[in-house]
């Protein structure tokens, strides 16, 4: 049924996305499908019993992991869709949307939440294989759809490596089926059945199984060495998308190799499999830092920043005790939201100076106050300093890491000062410029742009949930987290 | 006559180890051939090996799913996809992929020997636990070699076209290593060649974007209808 309901308001949604003539209309049409999906969640959450089966087949399965991360999506889809009507109008008016391709552009978008959403409720492993490498088709013609030819690039690139990677997680997943066909009897990919009877699985294959999975899985998240297309199609797409594409998209990736290592951890495959995903969180948060230092782009420096918060994701999963999986959780959720204020600031940024570079950064606190203000908060944030909600996830998740080996904790705290200095060296340089200092070297002042309706709403209200989840962690989450762990057998 | 031949396996396993021989040599070809429908019909002949060598599989097993994927191969590998690729690059007039990054042809065919023989040393390091005859064997390490080989394509050329066939010789890779390894339901075949259908799709349409100007662009989405986003 519920997957049904989610169908269904999706259908509804498109079609009437479809009907619509004017900008505004399609707008609050998308705005309303996402209210509906994340009405559903929030219903099914506190209404219905779950884990459980779904639409009569072992297809697809809800459980509190799956609901976590749909809710994740809904909450991001709808802030984008209500900084979209502003943000896309003066797209269109910039002429850099072409009006024609609006009802495209609102399709899509519907139609990557719904596919989304059905990915995250997959139990069928090949299932969710394919509506992840749907996610990607759809969000790559969202990056496109501003035609310009570095768009289409960025689109062209994030295509052809995130699908050719996941070519061979599907190769992952037909050795998983030849081994669970010989455990089992007959072949299965439903991740259910595969968690229960885990511990039969041969180790040697389920390694071997894991690493291809990984490659197209780490590929969606922009795991080292794969993360080459994030930079560039997260900073080329218009910011509603961006936000989409850091905050829920790579989730996807970093959610299917969660659900693997729930997996592999029941086996003799631990140990490695946990050093392999450590050592690869190690070089992605390294490679993003070392990009971030000297980053002169504003939305690259966002972007390489997600690269390394999905190394440290990697991590917390790598170090696989419950306490780190708790947090990995919870940081999932935290880094979503920040990322999306940090973009649709930048958005509004972009839309006033028409560039990402530092160099045309000018007069933000008195042109742009709220976007400034915005951005240097989200900054703060998203370095991970208290009291914000990033700061607490890693430290517990480090904490727990010095466990494992010191070393590590170290390295990673050294990258983290150097991302943290990354950032401030683009806040100090780019916000600090004013046009007076220049002179009037034939240059007019520049006229404020007028930020739109529905711009700032996302931006503030964000600002506002973080500082609060980082002063006070509400128990229904810490109780839905705690179910999560529970569920993925590691208590 | 023609039937005992068919009744017998070894026969028939020596035909789809012939047929293994050709697809490699189809994989050599789409790593140096230069003319675009050149390697049209090279990626419409390696389907068609598929769709012979799923059937050939099909008279040894007596697996039904075979003949279904064999069809389905036939309709969507061997004729649509070709077709619709053919269409595209008609109107974008792009005939010569002459450019190659970081590979040229011979380094890649020698690179692509190297990759053959990485595919049968991690396989046979892995299959020793599965109990798969030598012929099922030889069909998963050319699959993986295939789709090693089709990566190899991606990174090798620059239009968008070329790579989109790379793409479909790694899932044609992907695609015999699951007939030999696994006996996948039929209804994931099905979802994959729609993701296939779409992808193509995409970045033939793309492909138009990157080789006009904006302007023009819309102008050809428009007598092409594929993008006619238009508010009526």
């Amino acid at each position: 049924m519920i997957i049904l309901g989610y169908l269904a308001m999706g259908a509804i949604a498109l079609a009437l996305i479809a009907l619509s003539k004017s900008h505004r209309t399609m707008n609050a049409f998308f705005i309303l499908h996402t209210l509906a999906f994340l009405a559903i969640g929030v219903y099914v959450l506190l209404t219905t019993a779950v884990p459980i089966f779904e639409t009569g087949s072992e297809y697809f399965y809800v459980d509190h992991l799956s609901l976590y991360e749909v809710l994740i999506a809904a909450l991001l889809f709808f802030l984008a869709s209500v900084y979209a009507n502003g943000y896309v109008e003066s797209l269109v008016q910039a002429q850099e949307l072409h009006r024609n391709n609006l009802k495209i552009f609102y399709m899509i978008f519907s139609i990557l939440l719904t596919t989304v959403t059905l990915a995250f409720f997959s139990d069928n492993l090949a299932l969710f294989w394919i509506f992840a490498e749907l996610t990607t088709i759809f969000s790559a013609a969202l990056v496109a759809i501003l035609s310009a030819k570095e768009n289409i690039d960025a689109a062209i690139k994030y295509i052809f490596i995130a699908s050719g990677a996941m070519l061979f997680s599907f190769i992952g997943l037909i050795f998983l089926y030849t081994l669970s066909g010989e455990v089992l009897g007959s072949g299965t990919l439903n991740w259910i059945i595969l968690a229960k009877n885990a511990a039969l699985l041969s180790p040697k294959i389920l390694t071997a199984s894991f690493i291809f999975l990984f490659i197209g899985f780490a590929a969606k998240s922009g795991i080292f060495p794969f993360h080459t297309w994030l930079p560039d199609a997260h900073s080329k797409a218009p910011s509603a998308v961006s936000a989409i594409l850091s905050g829920v998209l790579l989730n996807i990736g970093i959610y299917g190799i969660l659900r693997m290592y729930a997996i592999v951890r029941q086996t003799q495959a631990e140990p490695m499999v946990s050093k392999f995903l450590l050592g690869f969180g190690l070089l992605t948060v390294a490679v993003a830092v070392l990009n971030m230092l000297l980053q002169k782009n504003l939305k690259m420096l966002i972007a390489f920043s997600s690269v390394e918060h999905m190394g440290i994701l990697l991590l917390g999963i790598g170090i696989g005790t419950p306490l780190a999986l708790f947090w990995t959780l919870f940081y999932i959720l935290a880094h979503s939201l920040t990322k999306a204020s940090l973009f649709f600031s930048a958005g509004i940024l972009h839309r006033q100076y028409e560039s990402n570079l530092i160099q045309d950064i000018k007069d933000v606190f008195s042109l742009q106050p709220i976007a400034g203000w915005g951005f240097v908060i989200g900054t703060f944030a998203i370095v991970g300093m208290p009291p914000f909600p990033i700061f607490s996830a890693k430290f517990f998740i480090l904490l727990e890491a010095f466990g494992f080996s010191k070393s590590l904790v170290f390295a990673v705290l050294l990258l983290l000062v150097i991302a943290s200095a990354a950032f401030a060296r683009f806040l100090i340089e780019a916000f600090t410029q004013s046009s007076k200092d220049e002179g009037t070297d034939g240059m007019e002042a520049l006229l404020p742009y007028t930020v739109r309706g529905g711009m700032k709403f996302p931006i503030l209200s964000i600002l506002f949930v973080i500082l609060a989840l980082g002063v006070f962690f509400p128990e229904p989450l810490e109780k839905l987290l705690n179910t999560i762990v529970y569920e993925l057998g590691y208590m | 006559m023609i039937s005992s031949f068919i009744a017998n396996p070894a026969f028939l396993e020596d035909i789809i180890r012939i047929l293994f021989v050709f697809v490699l040599i189809t994989a050599a070809f789409t790593l140096s051939t230069r003319n675009i429908a050149s390697l049209l019909t090279v990626y419409a002949v390696q389907s068609l090996l598929m769709v012979l060598i799923a059937i050939f599989l099909y008279l040894i097993e007596g697996n039904k799913t075979l003949i279904a994927i064999a069809a389905l191969t036939l309709v969507s590998k061997v004729l649509l996809i070709p077709l619709f690729i053919n269409l595209i690059g008609e109107k974008i007039k792009i005939s010569r992929d002459l450019k190659f990054n970081y590979l040229e042809p011979t380094a890649s065919l020698l690179v692509s020997i190297g990759l053959i023989l990485l595919a049968y040393v991690f396989l046979s390091g892995f299959f020793s636990e599965f109990i798969l005859g030598k012929l099922f064997f030889m069909g998963a390490v050319i699959g993986l070699s295939l789709t090693l080989m089709g990566m190899l394509v991606m990174f090798s050329r620059r239009k968008v076209i070329t790579k989109a066939i790379g793409y479909l010789t790694m899932e044609n890779g992907v695609l015999l290593f699951g007939i030999f390894v696994a006996d996948l339901p039929f209804i994931i075949e099905i979802l994959i060649v729609i993701d296939l259908m779409i992808l193509v799709l995409l970045t033939t349409i793309l492909a138009i974007g990157l080789d006009s100007t904006i302007e023009e662009y819309h102008q050809r989405l428009q007598t092409l209808k594929i993008w006619s986003g238009r508010e009526n």
